[in-house]
């Protein structure tokens, strides 16, 4: 009762707050409407993959977010590797490698990331303009304050066939490792599973590169499936996915049924698993009924991308004439106006972009580094001795030992490191580089919104966050240690 | 002719030495943890460690397959002498199994993976031929049911009864048990002494650190006594729990009897 009432008091309160804080913004007359996500905004942005002539908002903070989630996912997979680096350094018995991963933590952990980011924009302003015989490797490599820029590869007419023939490596690569893993499990002789896999792979992208127009024949295969799909009446696609929602709860029921039931019966069931078959079971029926009544429209758009998919692959397929897959270019300048700039040739990081990167990546892999450390040392040193008692060598002990169980004990910090850094991407406000804050940011200068960007904003990070929260909670309730 | 009048006092007079410790000393800073340390083990026998806490028993017999480093002085097992060289300590460390206070098994490997690692990875045996063995080491310590449970998900004498069948995997020639029963809920220390007692029987070469007086009595060939880490006195288990020479031994006996 007394839980109740508290309720009720809490929700009043609430209730009271919002219809002041209503008030006041109509008083003072704030917007908070949404309609600029609909209307052509009329700004630029920095960089991305669309930087003018916007058709509405929603689409330029669209291209915010994906920066934002560019340095994230980059800034993560750069951070993890250093930071293990880092972390081993410094468990080395090495006397420079030691003191070297030291000072590399020791001075980047202590200085705000902000300063950081601020430093290495600022050593990119200094540098020299960009003109065609700059650049530490002439030609190939250039460094000024436009940024830093690299040869780039991309894929010509065959490359889809090559990466075909390149599938069926991969398969040819997998039998051969599991086989010699097999061999050296069965036989006890040493086998070379790595080396294995490693050299049909390699024969593979060689052949390939010469044979690769023998997979052209997919290319009318493909045509054939999208010749199939616009033949296929609506109705039969809603009647398929309807069945196939019921079919697979029925199994998943059947499963679960049989994951309950050991050796000697079935086990009691519970309340809770009793609703989790209804649940999945009325779940299905909803969504045949959805497809069937509700939404036809899904079955239709199915249809369609489905057929412009394969009209796609069919045409990549089929217009490959026998050249090289694939090919690099260097780095351009192109002069458009006064100022020299990089043209689209090379791979280009503007010095924004290199700024927020560098400052983020350098910043986590110090923490990443002083986790992996930590995890290390946790793992009991009976475990080591242990190790050494049944005869394993160092490494062994490392690769067996050591590493699975500190593995388990570095993922939930090293998930919050992720957080961080995704986070930490918004401090891209400081050098203007065009993350989806500063985007925001920009559009709310334009038209007054600042309430309905700020809560796109915190929708935005919400969902970046639990992405990676659920990400890392899967591997970590697989990998948990089994107890009683 | 020797008697056989007690039928656990063994004649080893014609086995050859197994174990030789010669001088070994040993210091942590400035305190000295083994005091010129000389024993020799001949080979099946069944020596058991006695002595206060802090004596040395632990430091000597883990200085024996070089988990801890001795300073001065000479180990040497089964012929081989223990230096530095790492293809010698390899070499004696899987001809010497070791039993811990602690367990220490893995608890990331199941029963099975955490016997068989050591042959497959260091005997370089065939996985099948590894659990075969595996299971019938585990036979013989009496808990082949748990082959594929985790340790986490064992008693305590369980998880040290997979101990040994961990060490015995690697077919070693001497067993060095470091305070086996130590952690050990009292209605479990059975179990494992079992094991052990039948591990005696079967030959084994053992030293065993223990306060299981019982067992030193029933199993031992040999009792040393150490203290202050230098051996005080050495005997049979008649000779040494009734008629000591030593003060301390006395004194020892006197407050755990």
């Amino acid at each position: 009762m007394a839980q109740v009432g508290a309720l009720i008091l809490v929700l009043g309160a609430l209730g009271f707050l919002v219809s002041q804080a209503g008030d006041n913004l109509r008083a003072r007359s704030i917007p908070t409407g949404f309609d600029f996500i609909e209307q052509p905004p009329g700004i630029q942005v920095g960089e991305g993959i669309q930087t003018r002539d916007f058709e509405t908002g929603g689409r330029a903070l669209w291209v915010g977010m994906v920066n934002t989630l560019r340095i994230a996912s980059a800034g993560i997979v750069a951070a993890t590797v250093l930071g293990v680096i880092v972390g081993l350094a410094r468990l080395s018995h090495n006397w420079i490698v030691q003191k070297v991963s030291s000072v590399f933590v020791e001075t980047l952990r202590n200085i705000p990331l902000l300063v950081q980011i601020i430093f290495i924009f600022t050593v990119f302003t200094t540098l020299g303009n960009v003109s065609l015989d700059s650049g530490p490797i002439h030609g190939w490599l250039h460094i000024s304050n436009k940024g830093l820029s690299v040869p780039r590869v991309f894929g010509l007419n065959g490359s889809f066939q090559w990466l075909a023939f390149m599938a069926i490596g991969a398969l040819v690569a997998r039998w051969a490792h599991h086989h010699q893993v097999r061999k050296q499990e069965e036989t006890g002789q040493l086998g070379y599973p790595i080396v294995a896999a490693g050299g049909v792979l390699s024969v593979f992208g060689i052949v390939g590169w010469f044979a690769h127009p023998v997979m052209g024949f997919l290319g009318p295969v493909f045509g054939l499936i999208a010749d199939a799909l616009d033949g296929l009446p609506e109705e039969t696609l809603q009647l398929i996915l309807a069945v196939l929602s019921i079919v697979v709860a029925i199994l998943w029921i059947r499963r679960f049924l049989k994951s309950m039931s050991s050796g000697g019966g079935r086990a009691k069931l519970t309340d809770d698993d009793w609703f989790r078959m209804i649940f999945a079971f009325a779940g299905s029926v909803l969504v045949a009924f959805a497809v069937l009544v509700v939404w036809p429209g899904l079955s239709s758009w199915l249809l369609n991308s489905g057929r412009d998919f394969f009209q796609l692959l069919d045409d990549r397929f089929g217009s490959g004439n026998g050249g090289r897959p694939f090919d690099g270019k260097r780095p351009d300048i192109v002069k458009p106006g006064n100022f020299a700039n990089y043209g689209p040739a090379g791979l280009t990081l503007t010095p924004f972009f290199a700024a927020v990167f560098f400052g983020v990546v350098l910043y986590t892999a110090a923490f990443i580094g002083e986790i992996v450390r930590g995890g290390i040392l946790a793992v009991p040193k009976g475990q080591t001795e242990a190790a050494s008692a049944i005869g394993l060598k160092r490494s062994q002990a490392l690769r067996h030992i050591i590493l699975p169980q500190a593995f388990r004990i570095v993922l939930p910090p090293l998930g919050n490191q992720y957080l961080n850094l995704t986070k930490n991407t918004s401090l891209a406000i400081a050098v203007g580089y065009a993350d989806v804050v500063q985007v925001g940011q920009t559009i709310y200068n334009q038209t007054g919104r600042t309430l309905p960007v700020m809560a796109i904003w915190m929708l935005f990070y919400l969902a970046c966050s639990l992405t990676i929260s659920v990400v890392v909670n899967f591997f970590n309730v697989r990998l948990k240690l089994v107890e009683r | 002719m020797s008697d056989a009048a007690s039928a656990s006092v063994r004649d080893l007079s014609g086995a050859t030495n197994m174990i030789e410790c010669e001088g070994v000393s040993k210091w942590y800073g400035d305190f000295q943890a083994l005091n010129s340390v000389s024993a020799t083990i001949k080979e099946q026998e069944v020596v058991v460690v006695l002595g206060p806490s802090g004596s040395g028993k632990s430091t000597w017999i883990r200085c024996i397959n070089k988990l801890e480093h001795h300073q001065e002085g000479r180990i040497v097992v089964d012929g081989v002498e223990l230096t530095n060289d790492l293809r010698n300590i390899e070499k004696i460390r899987s001809e010497v199994g070791m039993v811990f206070q602690q367990f220490n098994l893995f608890p990331h490997l199941t029963v099975l993976d955490n016997i068989t690692l050591a042959p497959i990875w260091v005997r370089k045996k065939p996985r099948g031929e590894a659990e075969s063995a595996a299971r019938a080491l585990l036979d013989r310590v009496g808990i082949p049911e748990q082959a594929d449970k985790y340790p986490g998900q064992l008693s305590g004498g369980q998880q040290q009864r997979v101990a040994i069948a961990r060490a015995l995997a690697m077919e070693p020639r001497v067993m060095l048990f470091d305070e086996p029963t130590s952690a050990l809920d009292p209605e479990m220390i059975k179990e494992v002494l079992d094991v052990m007692k039948g591990l005696a029987r079967s030959g084994m070469t053992m030293i065993v650190v223990t306060h299981e007086m019982g067992f030193a009595r029933e199993v031992a060939d040999r009792i040393i006594f150490m203290e202050d880490g230098m051996i005080v006195e050495v005997g049979t288990p008649e000779h040494f729990f009734t008629n000591p020479t030593e003060d301390r031994t006395k004194l020892f006996l006197s407050q755990i009897l």
